[in-house]
């Protein structure tokens, strides 16, 4: 790697927050649309097929211009694609109501807090090990460097991911706080107990992998345990257990069905975001559908095998000599998010919400048992072989 | 045994099974470009594909025409008899070159009917049905009195709202 002048750096680094902020602008509309999609499908309905009720105007020749594509009907995923255009419009266009009783400081700031949390996970994400890309020489400052797969590459990466994304819960609590209201402060209350109660056994499932490969580094991590190198075939069996009390973590923490206390929709009206509209409430949506996306980054890398293609540290029966396969790549990677956020939705139109008393109980009296026997075996296995 | 059956979820993977299994059956038969005789999905896109309706839905009041064009209809004043809203005023005629009365008028005001299906019940010539027209709204009154011509209040004929239906294209 050629050695980067200063601005070289600063223009490199900002090209790359760029890439990974497109990314998430563009997978969090997706993911709403997917959601409504699959949702629907499995509750034998097709979901959203068109824009708006109308035949005439805009949305109208919208619909009708998606309806004329083909004989009818066209396919049902195409017909409602532009519904996620319509849902940022709507998000953007609304009015920004902030109620006369409320901090408004504390308030504005809530928002800002939890989009935060969420988007400065990525700065340790490493979507690919190595080199994207290289600029070809004819561009102006950036002409010859590596376009790499991650924006920073942090020793203890894993640390820093975990401490940034238990901000985000701040975000949560101060905007329940700041609304004045009191469904906001129950939904508030609820959350901030969910997610202190959920770090604990999230933080120790991930200690799984940390002590089978031995490294802090997201990325070597993730090499580490999808290549088994100095991994005993064992530790597949912790990595796995790892891997279903992570999934149900991660499920509560990003509030998502079926532990979506915090805004559950028949006791506290929406919950913590109750009084917040228009772009404020669109930050709050935005930062938990990142956040799903997160967690799913998290679980892909670290127990599905990342940017390999057997999960459990498998890797070890294709040889690296196997052209396609064998090698690490960005589609395996985005494959496995991809499969973790249809788990997400898919889990959502299954399972009912649990109850409060439940929900500490699967928290304190399964899944921290779980995990501490589960990083028990994990250290034998390591220590053993 | 109690433990193990709360440590593994069972439940949850047969739930996700069976919703799962839901989602595979629409996602292959919705994401066709032709539309397939047995769709898995219970909704129906209404404006722009054509309602499948139950044989048994009962909508507009129509007299039946037989093989030569004929309107069946013998001026028997049973459907009138039965009405409960009285919405059937029948008008005997006759008509060259048939031996059986035939109705002149066949008045049917729309906005009474209670869609009871007892004049069909009652014919015993199989002569009027209720078809399966529903869009039935109207721009104003006149609209719901049908008769057996003209252009507006023709039973024969679509209803004003049906008449711009998307799903006959």
């Amino acid at each position: 790697m050629p050695t980067m002048t200063l601005t070289q750096t600063l223009v490199m680094g900002l090209l790359q927050c760029v890439a990974v902020l497109i990314l998430i602008f563009v997978m969090v509309p997706l993911l709403t649309f997917a959601e409504r999609k699959v949702i629907g499908y499995i509750q034998v309905r097709l979901g959203a097929t068109r824009t708006a009720g109308g035949l005439v105007g805009i949305t109208g020749a919208l619909n009708r211009g998606m309806w004329s594509m083909g004989k009818l009907p066209v396919l049902s995923i195409l017909r409602g694609l532009p519904v996620f255009i319509a849902d940022i419009l709507k998000l953007i266009l609304k009015e920004d109501i902030i109620p006369a009783k409320a901090e408004r400081s504390v308030f504005t700031l809530a928002p800002i807090i939890s989009v935060m949390a969420a988007f400065g996970v990525f700065s340790a994400i490493a979507f690919f090990p190595g080199v994207l890309f290289t600029f070809p020489a004819k561009f102006p400052i950036v002409g010859g460097l590596p376009f790499m797969g991650f924006i920073s590459d942090v020793n203890v990466g894993v640390l820093y991911i975990l401490g940034l994304s238990s901000v985000g819960v701040y975000g949560i609590v101060l905007g329940a706080w700041a609304s004045n209201s009191k469904y906001p402060l129950l939904g508030g209350l609820r959350s901030a107990a969910q997610i202190i109660s959920y770090e604990v056994p999230l933080t120790l499932s991930l200690l799984t992998p940390v002590v089978l490969a031995g490294s802090l580094n997201f990325k070597d991590l993730s090499i580490r345990l999808s290549t088994g190198a100095d991994m005993h075939w064992l530790g597949a069996i912790p990595l796995f257990v790892g891997f279903l009390v992570y999934t149900t973590c991660g499920f509560a923490e990003t509030n998502r069905t079926p532990f979506d206390l915090p805004e559950a929709e028949t006791e506290l009206v929406a919950g913590f975001h109750t009084e917040y509209s228009g772009m404020k409430f669109g930050f709050f949506y935005l930062a938990e559908y990142t956040n799903m996306i997160v967690v799913s980054c998290f679980a892909s890398a670290f127990f599905l095998g990342g940017y390999y293609l057997l999960p459990f540290g498998l890797q070890r029966l294709i040889p690296a000599s196997v052209p396609f396969l064998g090698q690490p790549s960005i589609l395996f990677f985005f494959l496995k998010v991809f499969a973790i956020l249809f788990l997400f939705l898919w889990v959502r139109a299954t399972l009912p919400r649990y109850r409060y008393d439940q929900l500490m109980d699967v928290g304190w009296k399964w899944l921290i048992p779980l995990t501490l026997v589960n990083l028990f075996v994990a250290a034998l296995i390591r220590f053993a072989f | 045994m109690s433990f193990l059956r709360t440590l593994i979820p069972f439940d949850i993977i047969g739930g996700l099974t069976v919703t799962g299994r839901y989602f595979g059956k629409v996602f292959f038969s919705a994401n066709r470009k032709k539309i397939r005789a047995n769709l898995a999905h219970f909704t129906q896109e209404y404006p722009e594909v054509p309602v499948k309706l139950q044989p048994r839905f009962r909508g507009r009041l129509t007299l039946l025409k037989d093989e030569q064009g004929e309107i069946k209809c013998v001026c028997c004043l049973a459907c009138e008899k039965i009405c409960p809203t009285q919405v059937i005023t029948i008008e005997k005629g006759k008509k060259e070159g048939r031996k059986m009365p035939f109705p002149v008028r066949y008045d049917f005001e729309m906005e009474r009917c209670i869609f009871c299906e007892f004049c069909v019940e009652s014919c015993g010539f199989d002569s009027i049905i209720l078809n399966h027209q529903f869009e039935l709204a109207g721009y104003n009154r006149e609209d719901f009195s049908l008769g057996m011509d003209g252009l507006g209040h023709n039973m024969f004929e679509p209803s004003p709202v049906g008449r711009h239906s998307v799903a006959e294209d």
